[in-house]
């Protein structure tokens, strides 16, 4: 082999990595933006229809609901993933109990097991066998209980959020965790020798010292609840009806049930719209809450 | 510390045994059920739905790999984690040396375009991509899933290992090229082994990631052969499978590859997760 130059051994480094990423994530979604604006039926473009696919989306019940779905998945990882994190590693750092390492392992283990077990183990939970349904008809005393939620259209996507409140949570306490052992244990003592309340010390140090993590895992726990798709395709597939459809399940009913891919490009267009706008809104909130503290 | 200190910091610990306590039964106790009632037939499921096992049997275990296609399916995620986690790691590493310890003025914009795929999820372009790879006849093949983990691996991959080369002394490459090594030699010689703490967290992640992925397998492939476990476990042990305890086996099977590196490999998944995100 020829000896490279700086150049050359340059792109050979580099080149491999870079086309198969721009081949398979960046053309597509250009490709995707391209496939929005056209009209397909049995499986063959029939024409270019402008942004007809997104009015009719857009008009759609169905996409409403999803839309509203995934906005309680993402205020339940926003509003309680990361704050039941931030608790959880807070009460394992400043070392109160033992064996938090065995603690850490243990609520850490979810993070292992695939979606799809979890979803499929849950649902045997919530089922007239599960520990969940055994458990309250122990305590109410009620032999024949069983659990009705999944059938209420209001609050369908009640066990799916606390499937994903189990699952989850602990990413963001591991993170967190992390994060606080950065903080030198001297500001702690200190802290705890001049008298100030638990309250205090997590007002004032903790959570401005975790300040940009919680900006960080806002922006993931945002384009995570866009994209959910592997859980609630496996506990309920969207369904009763259509009471849990999520906007990954009502994208991939058009792609590959209907092989509508304009219509399908269309949702994933709209999500990805949806997605860095709401990231830049938290840059925005972010940006603001930091000026107030300085 | 004083009295009142001292006070204070007990309930404290109790609150923090109470909660911690908590979440671990709640983390724990749906696995533990799961485990054992794996060996319970369907009947006494039914019957005593908590009930440790009466006469703990295997027949769940043999029903599931004879029906559920398991041995293929695990193979295969075998097979596309391992080859993919190695592709990713390796060409994100290639990648992070040239963008760090070249001086290009090009890597920036290298490097802005990689990360911009951090924000990209997969059902952001799976309907091009099924267009594509249908059209290339990569559709329903091993390649066809491996190259998309490979690229959806690279963001973060080439994050950490930029990140981590930067803090590379430049001297150790400038002496080596002043010794007369090629670039190339570099990367294997000396980039390479001095990355492995930063590799092992890249190849964790990765392979945890590729080995739970659900939604590629299922919408690129179709034949049976070609399933890795979840989704495999998803048509066999599905929502609609009424033999709760065949199902309960199937999900077993699902879960103990990853407890086995969790448990073997803890502190470095721990640790991986939680330094992956620190890295803005």
């Amino acid at each position: 082999m020829p000896r490279l130059n700086k150049r050359s051994s340059y792109y050979v480094l580099l080149l491999p990595a870079l086309l198969i990423y721009l081949a398979i994530i960046i053309f597509p979604i250009f490709m995707s933006l391209g496939l929005s604006f056209t009209e397909w039926r049995r499986f063959r473009m029939t024409g270019f229809i402008g942004l007809q696919n997104y009015v009719d989306i857009l008009s759609d019940p169905v996409f409403h609901r999803s839309l509203w779905n995934n906005i309680q998945i993402m205020l339940i990882s926003v509003l309680g993933q990361i704050p039941l994190g931030i608790l959880l590693a807070y009460l394992l750092h400043r070392k109160w109990v033992k064996g938090t390492k065995f603690f850490e392992f243990m609520i850490f283990l979810p993070i292992t097991i695939s979606s799809v077990v979890i979803a499929l183990l849950w649902n045997r939970v919530f089922s007239p066998v599960g520990i969940y349904t055994t458990f309250v008809r122990m305590i109410t005393a009620n032999p024949d209980y069983v659990v009705k939620i999944f059938e209420s259209e209001t609050y369908a996507m009640l066990p799916v959020l606390v499937v994903l409140l189990w699952q989850h949570t602990s990413l963001y306490m591991v993170i967190f965790l992390a994060n606080l052992q950065r903080i030198p244990s001297s500001v702690f003592e200190a802290a705890v020798i001049d008298g100030a309340k638990e309250s205090t010390i997590i007002t004032k140090i903790v959570l401005p010292a975790l300040s940009p993590v919680i900006f960080t895992c806002s922006v993931l726990a945002i384009s995570g609840s866009l994209k959910s798709f592997d859980l609630v395709y496996a506990m309920t597939a969207g369904g009763p009806v259509n009471y849990t459809y999520v906007m990954a399940l009502y994208l991939y009913q058009h792609t590959f049930t209907f092989h509508n891919y304009g219509k399908g490009s269309a949702v994933s267009i709209i999500i990805v719209i949806l997605s860095v706008g709401l990231i830049s809104l938290v840059r925005g909130i972010y940006a603001k809450a930091q000026k107030k503290f300085e | 510390m004083s009295e009142r200190t001292q006070t204070i910091s007990k309930s404290w610990t109790i609150v923090s045994y109470i909660l911690l306590i908590l979440f671990t039964l709640i983390t724990i106790l749906p696995v533990v059920w799961m485990l054992y009632s794996s060996f319970k037939p369907m009947g006494e499921i039914m019957l005593h739905p908590l009930r440790l096992p009466a006469a703990p049997t295997w027949e769940n275990y043999q029903k599931a790999f004879k029906y559920g296609n398991l041995i293929v399916s695990f193979l295969n995620s075998v097979f596309y984690s391992g080859v993919s986690t190695f592709s990713t790691v390796l060409l994100a590493l290639a990648a992070g040396f040239a963008l760090t310890k070249f001086g290009y003025k090009s890597s920036g914009v290298y490097f802005g375009i990689f990360t911009l795929g951090l924000l990209i999820t997969v059902n952001s372009v799976i309907t091009p991509l099924f267009i594509m790879e249908t059209s290339v006849g990569l559709y329903n093949t091993r390649l066809g899933v491996i190259l998309p983990y490979i690229a959806f691996g690279l963001p973060m991959a080439v994050l950490l290992s930029t990140g981590y080369i930067r803090g590379v002394p430049d001297a150790l490459i400038e002496a080596a090229v002043i010794d007369g090594a090629s670039y190339i030699q570099i990367f294997w010689k000396i980039v390479l082994i001095v990355s492995t703490p930063v590799l092992a967290t890249m190849a964790i992640l990765n392979f945890l990631g590729n080995w739970n992925e659900f939604l590629m397998v299922f919408t690129l492939t179709s034949g049976e052969n070609m399933r890795s476990l979840p989704v495999s476990i998803n048509s066999f042990a599905g929502r609609l499978n009424e033999d709760y305890g065949l199902q309960f086996a199937a999900l077993v099977v699902g879960t103990i590859p990853m407890f086995i590196l969790y448990l073997v490999a803890h502190e470095s998944v721990i640790k991986g997760f939680g330094e992956g995100a620190l890295k803005e």
